[in-house]
């Protein structure tokens, strides 16, 4: 193992990081918005997935061109979702998070079995994307096209989102209804439609992720549910209800994934991230930069 | 006012008493070994639904990785048979008391974490579990382990002839599952564990060690799911890391009470009951073609259950009898 | 006779905020006690403090002579410290009764026993008749009675009372007093932090006030009502008469 070796793998392991946590930043917004975790978060992924090997498939629209596309589709379908059940779930005055908790997670079970439905449970992928299977090289080290695209996707998605939270209207009445959803009624912010919009801006965020990352990864029914819990822990090693917290904690998971797939064996892989995850909160109980 | 709370309470044996009593009958009329099979399993799942409610249904403490006690106990009843020749018997015990060691070695750092922050601790723990025996040669890494018949009898627990013997072991164990929690909820671990539940703070404040009865109530849950697990791994004679300590077996111990109604006495077994056989119906019966219908109508009724009835479908039965109270 | 609860010195600090400074107050068996102040006084930091919740930074508590300063909150229950909680903070899922029972564990042994001792704090506390009614069904005033009974339940020697009398009517108030009175009577010794000036004058045998962390004034509470400090605390310097 060469310097040379750590160094690539340690360079990948931080695009896939950043990755990660463009994923799992939808997460973190709905849970700092209104305290809901999303199990079906995996499959909102897999959806993105599916619609963007589809516009290919059938339109030959590349990854890169659809993802917007891929984006605004997963903004209608989470406020969907939404309205349709999570709004439901969080009148539940006794157990309420175990009704959000089995809500979603049962929403992501049907979905799972809407696409092996629809789709079979054959696994797809997208083979002349654009930056499919290509390498550049800087510096030295050889990057993948995707991931690196995605990377950047990443921290441009990051950074946009910073200046939405803190720098337009909605943002701030995303913020006051995350703070006292209760209160804002009365300064003329309608609770439900800032919470629908909050569902489906988590979703297109994972929408954009799940266009790049069909430039890479097979696309099948059950796809969401090895990044699932990925992103919980990400969310969580960052902190709950912390976006920054969602972006570091996605680098930490890409480096750590990396480097523990320099020392033990592949099916290991993941060991790491979960060690990881544990260490922190015996520490800090609220993750990296968690509020709540 | 002391006698009418111990009339429920003698109610609540009888009741239980009876409906043991008409499960215990059922086999006389049921010989499809089909059918058997779905009972022998729903009052496997009843029991480990019920053990999986004592920490997280009472005492609040929501764990999605119990899957860890369930393989525990039956690579410990597995291995402890096939490379040493220990009976399932004694096996089983010893999974159990592992598993309640470590639930307590796990909850000292865990316990400190509070909502999301525990359920995902638990989902990474059996994970860990889960990968390491993935990659653990001597026990049978990815391919598990077979557990060959030596002899068909009740000393080595293998019956290969019936599975009325598997049956009635699983009902004493849903029995026993459910005697614990009836015990226990009058007791002083019961009101220690809805008072953590329902405010940490204030128990304290009134003398409850929040931390020692949260251990009391992984290590008791621990135990009796890792018997099962035990149970279970000579009932079908094979195991393998996924199918014991994966993910969704964590989540199908909870359904039942979730649906039942978590941190009820009734609630897991009537989860149970309705659960069990419908899933393995639909699985049989429409997941078949492996289209995924039988996701489609299984999530469903998860999510139709949990958003009409939170309290679980135990408090059909409740309100029902309040309307006919004078 | 030496003071059933006593805090030296006690100063606590939070990140750069001083809530409580140099704190030394005590409290007599038998006696009723007012912890008044203005906001922001340390009145709730000084309760949590001497309940256990959080430790000092500097200082010491003496609880029946015995240094409770790094005991956790759960023991000084059992060594008898009750307490009830500003915001109340009931066992929503659990009925009135059982609420109670919770309490009563720390002391007897077996069931039948605490349900017996929970009955009678009920009776006590004018709660008998809603018993078996869910906690999250009581109406407010109900809800800090429950709060009293309870943390009675556990047998106390001492009882901090935080707000118990705050937001209530006249006539709700005027039980609370009457309460109080009849805790005392049992032999429970009061420490109670109350804003309501007329209503907690009357009921006192002695008032503290804390004012910025600090302990302003102490005495009777004829005397303390009067004193020109404790009117400025209150109101500012433009009330203040005399000197």
């Amino acid at each position: 193992m060469t310097a040379e070796t750590i160094i690539q793998s340690l360079a990948s392991g931080l695009l896939m990081g950043l990755l990660y946590g463009l994923i799992a930043v939808g997460l973190a917004l709905i849970f700092g918005l209104m305290d809901v975790v999303n199990f079906a978060h995996g499959e909102f992924l897999m959806i993105a997935m599916y619609v963007t090997f589809f516009l290919f498939a059938f339109f030959a629209v590349d990854p890169l061109l659809s993802a917007p596309l891929v984006a605004a589709a997963l903004f209608v379908f989470g406020a969907v979702v939404y309205l349709l059940i999570v709004r439901f779930a969080m009148r539940a005055k006794a157990n309420a998070g175990m009704v959000q908790i089995f809500s979603t997670f049962g929403l992501a079970i049907v979905m799972r079995g809407l696409a092996q439905f629809f789709f079979t449970p054959d696994y797809r992928s997208i083979t002349h994307s654009w930056l499919g299977g290509k390498t550049v090289s800087i510096g030295g080290i050889f990057l993948p096209e995707p991931q690196l695209m995605g990377a950047l996707v990443s921290i441009v998605a990051f950074a946009g989102l910073y200046f939405f939270i803190n720098r337009t209207d909605f943002g701030r009445a995303l913020e006051a209804t995350r703070e006292d959803n209760g209160a804002v009624a009365l300064v003329g912010i309608d609770k439900n439609r800032v919470f629908a919009l909050g569902w489906g801006l988590g979703a297109a965020l994972v929408g954009l992720a799940g266009a790049i990352m069909a430039m890479f990864f097979y696309v099948y029914p059950d796809v969401g549910a090895s990044f699932a819990l990925i992103a919980y822990v990400t969310v969580a090693l960052g902190g709950f209800g912390s976006v920054f917290g969602a972006f570091a904690g996605g680098i930490v998971v890409g480096l750590v994934e990396a480097t523990t797939a320099l020392v033990l064996p592949p099916s290991l892989k993941s060991v790491g991230i979960y060690a990881v995850y544990l260490l922190v909160v015996f520490v800090r109980p609220r993750g990296l930069f968690g509020s709540i | 006012m002391d006698k009418n709370f111990a009339a429920r309470r003698r109610r609540e044996l009888m009741i239980a008493g009876c409906l043991a009593a008409v499960a215990a009958l059922v086999p006389l009329f049921v010989k499809d070994v089909y059918v058997q099979n779905i009972m022998v399993l729903t009052l496997m799942y009843a029991a480990l639904s019920q053990s999986w409610n004592i920490l997280s249904g009472y005492c609040g403490q929501i764990s999605l990785g119990h899957a860890l006690y369930f393989g525990l106990g039956a690579y410990a009843t597995a291995l402890l048979f096939t490379k040493f020749g220990v009976l399932p018997w004694f096996g089983m015990l010893s999974g159990g008391l592992i598993s309640a060691l470590i639930a307590m070695a796990l909850g000292y750092p865990c316990f400190r974490l509070r909502g999301h922050y525990f359920v995902i601790a638990t989902i990474v723990i059996a994970e860990i579990a889960l990968l390491l025996f993935q990659n653990w040669n001597w026990a049978g890494a990815a391919l598990g382990i077979d557990i060959p018949v030596r002899r068909d009898s009740w000393l080595t627990f293998q019956f290969t002839r019936s599975k009325l013997p598997y049956f009635y072991f699983a009902l004493v164990l849903a029995a026993i599952a459910w005697f614990v929690t009836w015990w226990l909820e009058d007791s002083k671990w019961g009101y220690w564990w809805r008072a953590v539940k329902d405010n940490p703070d204030a128990a304290e404040s009134l003398g409850v060690v929040v931390f020692n009865s949260k251990m009391g109530a992984a290590a008791v849950s621990a135990f009796l799911t890792a018997v099962g697990g035990g149970f279970y791994a000579q009932f079908v004679s094979y195991i393998d890391p996924e199918s014991v300590m994966g993910f969704q077996f964590s989540l199908l111990m909870a359904l039942p009470a979730v649906l039942g109604g978590i941190g009820t006495l009734w609630g897991p077994m009537l989860g149970a009951v309705i659960l069990i056989p419908l899933t393995e119906l639909t699985r049989s019966f429409i997941g078949g073609s492996g289209r995924g219908v039988d996701l489609i109508v299984y999530g469903t009724l998860i999510v139709l259950i949990s958003l009409a009835q939170p309290q679980g479908l135990i408090e059909l039965f409740s309100r029902r009898r309040k309307a006919v109270a004078p | 006779m030496t003071a059933l609860l006593e805090t030296r010195g006690v100063t606590q600090r939070f990140s750069g905020l001083v809530a409580n400074s140099d704190v030394s107050i005590s409290v007599g068996r038998g006696e009723i006690v007012g912890l008044i102040g203005p906001n922001g006084a340390g009145k709730s930091t000084m309760f949590n403090l001497i309940a256990g919740v959080m430790r000092p930074t500097e200082g010491s508590i003496w609880f029946d002579g015995e240094d409770v300063t790094r005991m956790p909150a759960a023991e000084r229950c059992q060594r008898g410290i009750g307490r009830t909680f500003q915001v109340v903070k009931s066992f929503e899922t659990m009925s009135v009764i059982d609420n109670v029972i919770v309490g009563a564990l720390v002391r007897t042994t077996t069931m039948r026993e605490a349900r017996r001792k929970a009955h009678e704090v009920l009776e006590f506390a004018g709660l008998a008749a809603r018993a078996d009614v869910l906690a999250s069904q009581l109406i407010p005033s109900e809800k800090r009675r429950l709060e009293v009974a309870r943390a009675l339940a556990t047998q106390p020697k001492l009882l901090l009372l935080d707000e118990v009398l705050t937001g209530l009517t006249p006539i709700e108030a005027q039980t609370g007093v009457d309460l109080v009175r009849r805790v005392r009577e049992t032999g429970v010794t009061v420490l109670m932090v109350e804003h309501v000036m007329e209503i907690v004058m009357p009921l006192v045998d002695r008032a503290i006030v804390l004012d910025l962390g600090k302990v302003l004034v102490e005495g009777s509470p004829k005397d303390v009502v009067r004193n020109p400090k404790v009117i400025t605390a209150y109101l500012g310097d433009r009330h203040a008469v005399g000197a």
